[in-house]
């Protein structure tokens, strides 16, 4: 008998007034999230260079910040906010959460992790396990990415705990791209590494200030050159990628130099773990 | 038209080092000016978005013969001669190459050649199409010692092409040794950004026009109107108050309100002569003339300048597609369709279809050699929108 007295002091009589707060602050919550969600959104897809991912970065952080307020005037509504009755609540939560709902609620602080740290935020290039694409939303307990076959990847954020996220551009505008050629041994390596300089400083796409590196490594079956370079737009990388490889072949064809053939025997290298992205990059 | 006299309508030149090239004030608040404007048109729509003292509707276009006597064409011809002092102040004439740099429409191609005449010096000629997109080096073979040279617009010189650098890589290494002679090359501000990255271009001396301000503008614009004869009034429809006056009303605050609107102009147009020049012409407007009045036979001298920055603006959600046509016409100092198709990254049909759409929108206008170029009064915006999107721009 006096345990059920305790527990029923653990909350507040809920009466009518308490019961349309709540629903006020829930409601506010929605609409606060979705108004600020798609005006931010909408604001960052109109926009292009930093200014783009400093606002797509507030997204999951504007969110974060709505949920918290609206925690902090609901819980002394339901509960009477004193240590013993906060520790009540939290041990029957933290019981609750250990057994039923722990990867769900991991996700969830995996999710407000990802909003204070920024490991990726609208606008990225990631890589999470082998997917790789851009990113398009950081929601509460999934991170959307949209892969260059258009596919759309929900990935929860607890992957942030114990898997290694590749974020290619991290924020910034610039995303290293690079394009491979691969040329039979015999040819004048210092031309081929002058004129696919040149491809790159002749591509429409090319970002200016970054460095160009033409890189050259002997196997072999011949040798492997990648241009190593930066598009203006990240999201311009699979044109530039494609702009540098055409024009090289067509430079590399007419000088006469021929692309390295494997003999059937020989095996090529190991597939990336990483898969579409360094399958692309590398 | 009548040759007018260099001290009459000579704009206020002064020919500077690159690096001590400054903007007017207030580039980066028209700057500012312009995003709020474009933000505040798609919301509100054009009309409601500008404020206007006078009604732009009651005025009309000035008869061509007006405007021919009122903005006549600017006579580059002082600031070679000033070039040529700036180049003896300098101590230049045993440099192998003096680079002499403006943004498009800044006038380095006249320029140069008026130096190259009045110095009786000969100029290189450019390499043709087949030669530039061939790699062939035979234009530059031709290029014979000389003891002093010129080429007034080196973005004839080269195309970004595979094959389009070898050229102006094999002109420069053998200008900047002293093989060719002394000369000075007049080059497109963007092309010459563009050839710091792929030649690097930096070790030779390199001048340009200094940006002018308001005031500047006020002068220049008072004394080219029939030779400075005629008392013409110019008011701003924006504000209606007068941007150049008569003599009489010449007191300080009156000066300082005229210059305030025409440093307006020069903000927008980063001081460049040439961009404000267009605006000026393009923007003169008439009072509406009384029913049964020939407007050929106007005679009235009160002339009002509609919102100089009001129009041909690129809007912020412009296309990739757009963006690099825009972009590869001002590294080329403009291109024909033709040219135009070889150096982007997508088909001709593709190249035509974007460079007809903005043509359309004015933004791209042709130039009297039949290429194509971002047209003065868009160039502020394309400017700018370029360089929020990270692309190469040009260091004036």
């Amino acid at each position: 008998m006096d345990d059920q007295k305790q527990y029923a002091k653990l909350f507040n009589d809920i009466d009518s007034q308490a019961l349309i707060s709540l629903g006020i602050i829930l409601a506010s919550v929605i609409l606060l999230t979705v108004v600020s969600q798609r005006v931010l959104n909408g604001l960052a897809n109109r926009l292009h260079g930093q200014v783009r991912f400093r606002i797509f970065a507030l997204v999951p952080l504007t969110r974060l910040v709505i949920l918290i307020v609206a925690l902090a005037i609901a819980v002394p509504i339901m509960i009477e906010p004193s240590l013993r009755n906060m520790v009540t609540l939290l041990g029957a939560i933290g019981l609750a959460i250990g057994f039923a709902l722990k990867d769900y609620v991991s996700s969830l602080i995996a999710g407000m992790v990802a909003a204070v740290e920024l490991p990726y935020r609208p606008g990225d290039w990631v890589d999470i396990e082998g997917t790789y694409g851009e990113v398009k939303h950081v929601g509460m307990r999934t991170v959307e990415i949209q892969t260059p076959d258009d596919d759309l990847v929900a990935v929860p954020h607890l992957k942030l705990w114990d898997t290694a996220i590749y974020n290619a551009n991290n924020g910034e505008t610039s995303l290293q791209c690079v394009a491979s050629f691969y040329l039979h041994p015999e040819h004048e390596a210092q031309w081929v590494r002058k004129a696919l300089r040149d491809v790159a400083l002749t591509s429409a796409y090319l970002k200016f200030d970054q460095p160009i590196i033409v890189v050259a490594e002997e196997k072999p079956w011949g040798t492997h050159y990648r241009i190593r370079a930066y598009p203006v737009d990240p999201r311009q990388q699979f044109l530039f990628i494609t702009d540098l490889t055409v024009r090289g072949k067509q430079v590399l064809s007419r000088a006469g130099i021929k692309p390295a053939l494997l003999p059937p025997d020989v095996a090529l290298e190991a597939p990336d773990v990483a898969g579409g992205r360094r399958g692309l990059r590398d | 038209m009548p040759q007018r006299s260099i001290k009459a309508a000579s704009p206020p030149w002064e020919i500077v080092a690159l690096e001590k090239f400054s903007t007017p004030q207030n580039t980066q608040a028209s700057q500012w000016r312009r995003s709020w404007r474009a933000a505040a048109t798609s919301l509100v729509g054009k009309r409601a978005a500008e404020q206007q003292a006078k009604d732009e509707d009651e005025l009309r276009l000035l008869p061509e013969v007006k405007l021919a006597h009122l903005v006549p064409p600017i006579d580059w011809s002082s600031a070679a001669a000033l070039l040529s002092q700036t180049l003896f102040q300098h101590k230049l004439d045993n440099e192998p190459v003096v680079f002499f740099i403006t943004p498009p429409h800044g006038g380095h191609a006249p320029i140069v050649s008026h130096w190259a005449e009045q110095q009786g010096i000969n100029e290189i000629a450019p390499p043709t199409y087949q030669e530039l997109t061939g790699g062939s080096l035979e234009w530059v073979e031709r290029c014979v010692p000389l003891k002093r040279w010129a080429v007034p617009a080196l973005e004839r010189h080269l195309l970004r092409h595979s094959y389009g650098l070898q050229g102006v890589r094999a002109l420069l290494e053998r200008a900047f040794s002293g093989r060719l002679g002394q000369g000075v090359i007049g080059c497109d501000s963007w092309t010459y950004a563009y050839l710091q990255h792929v030649v690097g271009v930096e070790g030779a001396p390199v001048f340009t026009l200094q940006a002018l301000g308001g005031e500047q503008l006020a002068h220049y614009f008072a004394d080219i109107a029939n030779n400075g004869k005629d008392d013409i009034c110019v008011y701003s429809t924006r504000t209606g108050n007068p941007v150049l006056g008569h003599s009489e009303e010449d007191n300080t605050a009156h000066k300082a309100s005229a210059h305030k609107e025409l440093q307006r102009l020069a903000a927008h147009c980063r001081g460049h002569m040439g961009i404000a020049w267009h605006y000026w012409r393009a923007r003169l407007r008439g009072a509406a003339a009384a029913k049964g009045d020939d407007a050929s036979q106007d005679t009235s001298q009160e002339l009002w300048l509609v919102d100089a920055l009001a129009d041909a603006e690129l809007s912020a959600d412009t296309g990739d597609v757009a963006m690099l046509v825009l972009h590869t016409l001002l590294l080329h100092g403009g291109l024909e369709d033709q040219v135009l198709g070889d150096v982007l990254p997508f088909s001709h049909h593709e190249a035509l279809n974007a460079r007809l759409a903005l043509a359309r929108q004015g933004i791209l206008a042709r130039k009297e050699d039949g290429r194509w170029q971002v047209a003065p009064l868009s160039y502020a915006s394309v400017r700018q929108l370029l360089e929020t999107r990270n692309y190469l721009v040009d260091p004036l």
